[in-house]
């Protein structure tokens, strides 16, 4: 089963021609006794969506934050644009544009949207005063780019509505210089109509030549716009398809286990 | 091109437009809400009890008293901000300006040398408050209610007779003197609301102090530092109780062993009258001042009015309740919106 699953990656890596954005290669994790992640590879090209999905408890969290700086792998190498980096905390991440939209937006309610898109790295003007107009001005050019309805720049984030504070937090990594985002559950807690305009914000960003790649539990938003699905189960990979050539059935089955599905069947 | 396509679309494009938003605008109207109450309470005075109240000598003690309350609640304003409390602000108040005065008055000691050691020493305390905070992750209010015993506890074992003494000089006059009929107090206070206000509003340091405050997971994601933020707060608020304990010896040459007992209820007061929140990420320095005018005029208001000095209490514990309802109520509406 495993051979057939490294073989499979194997295959479809080789008909890219071109260098992934972002690769992984035998990533181990452990905590205390738990071993969250066990020899997966990751890659993601430049441009593409990926999404990355499984069980709670998959490993795809984990993998998320080994690669975005808040955990250090036990095991492994991560290469960017073919050189090999370390990445030891958020910072370093950050430099190489990685850039992650947590679930909870990690946005300060009480704070104005220019003031969360710059939020800890607000620019100088001198004695340490910050520079409001620069700014209010990136900000809305930012938010413009991304063709984000925001009422205005000065709004506090806390009186925006959910699709808003997802746009503000996919604001503020794209303004870091993310060339490469993770978003873990973007969708979960919206509205249908805002999931909707978050998922075309999604493709904005691919269409822009940014890289995305979404933790979701949602298999229709998956569907909806991953070009490529990586599959997780009890820490380690699990498949790998290219949305055109898959069904949600056969995620559905390689999430949970093609063996146990067929168990129950028996049953 | 592109930059003048932007540019275009700025003035009616769905992000653009010079509106201030609507936090904006609450934010200022509620700074405007707290400057008119304390202007009605000024104003009802000044018609009620124009022979006592609009004299010299007492509104030169209310402005005296306002500007003490100002510098310490100013320092306030940074730690709750920042989602901490200092509730042994009162005791440190009475330690350092006690311990001034024996300074200067039992051991002779020249204001030049004293001043910087209980700047110092305020500071220092500040940090033991916010380090022993940050560093084993206790709430502050709890740290600061054992450092609030504490403290009390060190001024009254250490002294027994409280040191009076005039020290004179130039000492008396910047912290005690007047230029025309202004005290001085009210010269410092305004110095200290003009730096402070402009320091968390307009620096690095103030937009870390609220994102702190606002949500810490979010601040430290960011990579701000917010145990550091927390502790400069404390500091802060250490070395505003210090100056005040100076201002506070210059002018009236001793105070008693019990001095600032119950303080920190009327720095918390005017913080939170002022419209900081309580959990911290929102406040102004100004709106502080107008709480401490405000609380300032309803002490002056009920002794003049006649009412008993212990009424003060029951007038004082209400009107803080009314604020943090009102402000917790004005929220979570906007929350909703």
């Amino acid at each position: 089963m495993a051979e057939q699953v490294r073989s499979s990656i194997a295959a479809d890596g080789a008909d890219r021609r071109d260098t992934p954005l972002l690769e992984a290669r035998g990533i181990c994790k452990s905590f205390l006794h738990v071993q969250a992640l066990q020899d997966v590879n990751f890659r993601v090209y430049p441009g593409e969506i990926v999404a990355l999905v499984g069980d709670n408890g998959a490993g795809k969290s984990t993998l998320m934050k080994v690669l975005c700086g808040a955990h250090h792998a036990d095991r492994g190498e991560i290469f960017i644009e073919g050189r090999p980096v370390t990445i030891r905390n958020p910072h370093d991440a950050q430099a190489l544009g990685i850039a992650v939209v947590y679930q909870d937006l990690a946005l300060v309610n009480q704070r104005d949207v220019a003031s969360n898109v710059f939020l800890g790295r607000e620019p100088k003007r001198g004695f340490g005063v910050v520079d409001k107009p620069r700014m209010v001005r990136e900000s809305r050019q930012v938010l413009q780019r991304l063709k984000i309805n925001i009422p205005s720049v000065y709004a506090q984030v806390g009186l925006l509505s959910g699709g808003q504070r997802q746009a503000v937090a996919i604001a503020r990594a794209i303004h870091q210089g993310g060339r490469l985002i993770f978003m873990d559950e973007p969708t979960a807690a919206l509205g249908v109509q805002e999931q909707a305009k978050v998922l075309k914000l999604i493709e904005d960003l691919k269409a822009e030549g940014t890289a995305v790649v979404v933790v979701s539990h949602n298999l229709q938003h998956v569907f909806d716009v991953a070009d490529r699905i990586v599959v997780m189960r009890g820490g380690r990979n699990a498949g790998e398809r290219i949305k055109s050539e898959t069904t949600p059935e056969e995620i559905v089955r390689l999430i949970v286990g093609a063996d146990r599905i067929r168990a129950a069947e028996v049953a | 091109m592109a930059e003048l396509v932007l540019r275009d679309q700025e003035g009616v494009g769905a992000v653009g437009g010079s509106e201030r938003g609507i936090l904006q605008r609450l934010r200022d109207t509620r700074e405007l809400g707290i400057a008119v109450v304390a202007i009605a309470m000024f104003v009802f005075l000044a018609i009620v009890r124009t022979d006592t109240f609009l004299t010299t000598n007492n509104l030169i003690g209310v402005a005296q008293r306002i500007s003490l309350l100002t510098i310490i609640a100013v320092g306030m304003t940074f730690v709750m901000i920042s989602g901490e409390i200092d509730l042994s602000v009162g005791s440190m108040y009475g330690l350092l300006a006690i311990g001034l005065s024996e300074m200067l008055v039992t051991w002779g000691w020249n204001p030049i040398l004293a001043m910087p050691v209980i700047i110092l020493a305020g500071v220092a305390l500040g940090f033991i408050n916010g380090f022993i905070t940050t560093t084993f992750g206790i709430p502050s209010f709890i740290v600061t209610l054992g450092m609030l015993a504490l403290l009390r506890g060190v001024t009254l074992t250490w002294i027994r007779t409280p040191p009076f003494g005039r020290v004179g000089g130039w000492f008396d006059r910047i912290f005690g003197g007047y230029v025309w009929e202004i005290p001085a107090q009210v010269f410092w206070m305004v110095g200290v609301v003009i730096i402070a206000a402009w320091v968390l509003s307009q620096t690095r340091f103030g937009y870390h102090v609220y994102a702190t405050g606002g949500n810490p997971q979010a601040a430290a994601n960011a990579g701000i530092d917010i145990r550091r933020v927390k502790i400069a707060c404390f500091m802060i608020l250490g070395g505003l109780t210090a100056l005040a304990s100076c201002i506070l010896i210059g002018w009236l040459h001793g105070v008693s062993r019990n001095h600032g007992t119950g303080y920190e209820l009327d720095v918390i007061a005017a913080v939170v009258i002022g419209g900081t929140f309580l959990f911290g990420g929102a406040g102004s320095v100004v709106g502080t001042f107008l709480g401490a005018t405000i609380t300032g005029l309803l002490t002056n208001g009920l002794i003049l009015l006649g009412f008993e000095q212990d009424t003060e209490q029951i007038a004082k514990g209400a009107v803080i309740i009314l604020a943090v309802s009102l402000d917790t109520w004005i929220r979570r509406r906007q929350r909703i919106a």
